[in-house]
């Protein structure tokens, strides 16, 4: 438990965490503003007071999920970025209990940012979207949908923090992550070969923790948000094994 | 690729000791094996018999002191308290060791914008939280100035005589040493080269002779002892340790052998931790165990 605290401190006294907060929340607000701007079948959006708008607007918090990503993969990785491991390392030999420290940390963090994106995206919709003619009904599937949103982005914490432990070179765990999931993910689902394999893929797993109506090709709601947790504790234990207890230098 | 081979040696409390060697020698790879950072392929290092990865709340046994790490973002007193959480001490122990290493005015400023001798300050300090009985210090005078040398070197006596503490510092510089350290280790190429007090190794500078013959050969053969070493440093000139100026003329003259030259050598501590580390054969210790 001091190692979750001291986790806390070390992201509450840089600054790193503050603006991923901040631009997480932009980036829900702009997209939620975006989405009730553009709502009408002219543009190709359900219409604001349909249930499909409503599910849509939920779905904007899981479309930031990057920002927890990163922020998983830097509390991770700025330990051998800046060479703090050694003295993190000199207070827990036991390295994989500041592992652990980490995922729990960095689970509640992606809570914190989780409840302010959802509220930015609530908010934002609840404004606008009344302006516009009515705010998102909440009262159906989409407060499910937007729940789930919501722990899809404390969820993605853990998957950063996985990554980090696997990768531990900060940039090159920001960029392969990214690269994963904008080039990778979406070139394997397109192809027909291997877009099967989608749905266990985290991207597959997102969408089918998110979607309102699945197709028969995801996976249920539940499953792909184990999944996904899946995902990132096996990356948390092979980074333990793998890359954290090697020697530091 | 290795860097420590068989070194083995034993720190005790209450004195300040002097890890020694040239650069590349081993000494840090030593103390991260001790601190467990670094899994040595055999063998063992224990902190009052106990390995450091299992010791209950290892800070308040060991502080060291390895490089400077910080977060450049961090304030010097956060860092602190970054730690104060991890080792669960309370967080009034970072401005405690802030004062204790004269970095109170610098606590809110910002470890990226700290000068070399303030982030070795820092360092300490981190070392000291959890008031340890046991204090490791990699290098810890690089990047300070006259000053801040002085400082540690009272700073660290203090803490191993007045305080009982166990002082271990390593250096590539025996003169940075020679006026903190009780005992000091040296080694060499990962091996251990010597093992003593400051004054035993100053006896040892002590006993050099050096003698000018037209007859070297002769001069070796009368010379030779148990305890004497004979070395030719030049044709016709002999350093001989082991024998005063007294005994070495008397030999000559028992011997019949000319000499043109009879002098003492008192070379300073600097030559024999030189002559120790570039790898004199006579002096290479074999990696014994001392305890």
């Amino acid at each position: 438990m001091n190692l979750v605290r001291s986790e806390w401190t070390k992201l509450l006294t840089t600054k790193v965490g503050f603006w991923l907060l901040l631009v997480g929340c932009l980036m829900a607000g702009g997209f939620t503003a975006l989405f009730t701007a553009l709502a009408g079948a002219q543009n190709g959006l359900p219409p604001v007071g349909s249930a499909a708008f409503s599910q849509t607007i939920a779905g904007v918090p899981a479309q930031v999920t990057v920002i927890t990503l990163v922020l998983g993969v830097i509390g991770m990785t700025q330990e051998y970025r800046h060479r703090t491991a050694t003295p993190t390392f000199l207070a827990s030999p036991h390295r994989g209990r500041v592992v652990v420290a980490k995922l729990l940390a960095y689970a509640v963090a992606g809570l914190v940012v989780a409840v302010a994106v959802v509220a930015v995206t609530a908010a934002v919709a609840g404004v606008y979207g009344g302006a516009r003619g009515a705010a998102p009904d909440w009262s159906g599937d989409a407060l499910g949908v937007l729940a789930r949103s919501g722990l899809a982005l404390v969820v993605y914490a853990v998957i950063g923090v996985g990554i980090g432990a696997l990768v531990r070179n900060q940039v090159g765990a920001v960029v392969g992550a990214l690269v994963y999931l904008f080039v990778v993910e979406p070139i394997i689902g397109s192809i027909p070969a291997t877009s099967s394999a989608y749905e266990y893929l985290p991207g597959g797993a997102l969408a089918a923790m998110t979607a309102a109506d699945r197709g028969t090709e995801l996976l249920g709601a539940w499953q792909g948000g184990l999944l996904l947790l899946g995902y990132g504790l096996v990356a948390a234990v092979l980074g333990t094994v793998l890359a954290v207890r090697r020697d530091v230098v | 690729m290795t860097a420590v081979d068989s070194l083995s040696f034993s720190v005790e409390p209450g004195q300040v000791t002097g890890f020694l060697g040239p650069n590349g020698a081993g000494k840090t790879t030593t103390l991260r094996m001790a601190l467990g950072l670094i899994t040595p392929d055999r063998g063992t290092t224990t902190i009052g018999g106990t390995p450091y990865a299992a010791l209950t709340d290892p800070t308040r046994h060991v502080g060291a002191v390895l490089e400077t790490a910080f977060h450049p973002g961090r304030t010097g007193r956060d860092h602190l308290r970054v730690y104060c959480r991890a080792a669960g001490l309370p967080g009034a122990r970072a401005d405690e060791v802030l004062a204790q290493v004269g970095l109170t005015p610098a606590g809110k400023r910002k470890a990226g914008n700290y000068s070399l001798g303030m982030r070795q300050r820092l360092g300490l300090a981190t070392a000291l939280l959890g008031d340890p009985q046991v204090l490791v210090l990699d290098e810890p005078a690089n990047g300070l100035d006259p000053e801040g040398i002085q400082w540690l070197r009272g700073f660290l006596r203090h803490l191993a005589h007045d305080q009982g503490r166990t002082v271990l510092i390593s250096s590539h510089l025996l003169a940075e040493v020679e006026q903190t350290a009780d005992r000091v280790v040296i080694v060499g190429a990962g091996k251990l080269v010597r093992e003593g007090t400051l004054d035993e190794l100053r006896d040892e500078s002590a006993g050099t002779v050096l003698v000018r013959t037209p007859a070297a050969d002769q001069l070796a053969a009368a010379l030779a002892g148990p305890d004497v070493v004979v070395e030719t440093t030049a044709p016709g000139a002999l350093t001989i340790t082991g024998l005063t100026t007294d005994e070495v003329g008397h030999r000559a003259f028992t011997a019949g052998v000319e000499l043109h030259e009879l002098r003492a050598r008192t070379s300073g501590l600097e030559e024999v931790y030189f002559r120790l580390t570039s790898g004199a054969e006579q002096y290479a210790a074999a990696p014994g165990s001392a305890s």
